[in-house]
């Protein structure tokens, strides 16, 4: 089917927001739940599982968090179902409250506590049964041609090294460019990362009130660094960037920032929280840790993320369609099978940036379609992190 | 052997090797396509890493993308490989306050 320009195929939901996949979703709550989801989802037909190491005896800001976080994942339009799944009773993030924040979007979500169930075996009876019923509705819907305006594009890069800073971070940046210019949103994270690149992402800032916020989080990023009492070079920079060039987490800023393109910044948000309606490049304040701070990107809806890697990064979210870019021939030639778009030829031939931009663009909308990246295909789910600002009690 | 480096801001004083560089090798730096000048390599330099273009002394500032990316903690000559022996960052460096206290 050709499609026409500007455009994916999509599963657009009650809530109107649009998926670029299908998934009956299993979503562990506590992870004592953990085992139970991806016994499921080993299962059932097009059912990925979400496990973490979180949900319980967290202090209550952090369990909030965490509770946000997953309730974010269920809304996220790329799972066309949900069963939420619990042991027994965790206090500010039930299996129960969970599912009531993601009924909200109209998706069919069902609970199973194991506890109530009866144990482990009744309980994966229930969300097996539950799990058939919600397949058969989702894989009826049927694909639909969108405008990339439904999109929300996430934007990330790790295991960076010099080449991320000089192409694969500025391919990116183009691509939210041209996204935002049509009319769609992005979000841009990694406040670490903005360390020593403040004069740059000010100019990018709608206005003072915007700049205000994102010079605060830059400022409360660094503090916490700070606080730990420690020099952050080997951690910021970490081992690999050093390996390849980066020497202080300014280099590494300001190559990082690039990301965001030349669009105007219209709004700075919280870890995992929803963004604006409004199109434009919005800022999540999250750690420079990847998976941590793309799992904040995919609690604020985005169905598909560019991952831009020097090094080649193995990164993939479960739910959250991850692209990885790299523009270093060496990297791409050791780490092929974790690398979807090369763009080394920008250094290597001197192609110029818009041109390589068509490429990941390109990529983004046929993977948008339906297209499997390579870590769908290995089954390569590794990035699910929750941000943590507390202690376990 | 010719190597080949980028400048990205013609105020910076580090050029970025885009391709390895062996110990005096002469290496062009260009800026935006056309070649700014040529300089030979004091050192082994990977692929990736930076090559000090202009004299730096100890307790300047290295610049890149025309910004600081931190400070020389020896004095750097045209053609030193420049990484973490010879510059340091200013930001987030919770050890020099742990060490005040």
């Amino acid at each position: 089917m050709k499609l026409k320009k500007d455009t994916f195929l999509g599963y657009i939901r009650p809530d109107g927001q649009v998926g670029v996949r299908n998934y009956l979703l299993m979503l562990s709550g506590t992870l004592y739940a953990n085992s139970l989801c991806e016994r499921v989802a080993d299962a059932l037909d097009n059912t990925i599982a979400i496990v973490h190491p979180l949900g319980r005896c967290q202090v209550w800001p952090d369990i909030r968090l965490t509770f946000k976080t997953l309730v974010g994942h269920g809304k996220n339009p790329n799972a066309g179902g949900v069963i939420v799944v619990d042991h027994f009773k965790e206090a500010g993030c039930t299996a129960d409250e969970i599912a009531h924040e993601i009924a909200k979007t109209g998706k069919p979500v069902e609970v199973v506590n194991i506890r109530r169930a009866g144990g482990a075996i009744n309980a994966t009876r229930d969300a097996m049964k539950a799990g058939l019923s919600i397949l058969r509705k989702i894989t009826n819907m049927k694909r639909e041609e969108v405008h990339v305006s439904k999109l929300i594009f996430g934007v990330n890069c790790g295991t960076s090294d010099t080449t991320s800073g000089l192409s694969s971070n500025l391919v990116v940046g183009e691509c939210v460019d041209m996204i935002v210019s049509k009319g769609g949103r992005a979000i841009q994270a990694e406040t670490t990362e903005m360390m020593g690149g403040e004069d740059f992402m000010v100019k990018k800032c709608v206005n003072k009130r915007v700049a205000e916020k994102l010079l605060k989080a830059i400022k409360r990023m660094e503090e916490r660094a700070l606080e730990a009492g420690c020099d952050i070079r080997g951690t910021q920079p970490t081992g690999d960037n050093i390996e390849g060039g980066l020497s202080t987490i300014e280099e590494k800023s300001l190559g990082a920032i690039k990301k965001g393109g030349k669009s105007k910044i219209v709004d700075v948000v919280g870890y995992a929280d929803p963004i604006g309606k409004k199109p434009g490049l919005y800022i999540m304040d999250t750690p420079g840790h990847g998976g941590e701070s793309i799992t904040g990107i995919a609690a604020a809806g985005a169905q598909i993320l560019a991952f831009s890697t020097g090094g080649c990064h193995t990164i993939n979210h479960p739910l959250m369609i991850t692209i990885r870019l790299s523009g270093n021939k060496q990297s791409i030639q050791q780490m092929i099978d974790t690398t979807e778009v090369d763009v080394s030829d920008v250094l290597l031939k001197g192609t110029p940036i818009k041109v390589a931009a068509q490429r990941l663009y390109r990529e983004i909308l046929e993977t948008a379609s339906g297209k499997m990246t390579k870590a769908e295909i290995l089954k390569e789910y590794n990035a699910f992190a929750i941000h943590r600002i507390g202690v376990s009690i | 052997m010719a190597a080949k480096a980028v400048l990205i801001d013609l105020h910076d004083n580090v050029a970025t090797l885009i391709s390895d560089a062996e110990r005096g090798d002469t290496v062009s730096v260009t800026y935006q396509g056309k070649t700014k000048m040529r300089l030979k390599a004091n050192r082994k330099i990977p692929f990736g890493h930076k090559i000090a273009i202009a004299p730096i002394k100890k307790g300047e500032q290295v610049l890149k993308y025309g910004t600081s990316i931190g400070v020389a903690t020896k004095a750097i000559k045209p053609g030193d490989h420049v990484h973490i022996h010879n510059i340091e960052s200013q930001r987030g460096r919770g050890d020099l306050i742990a060490a005040k206290k």
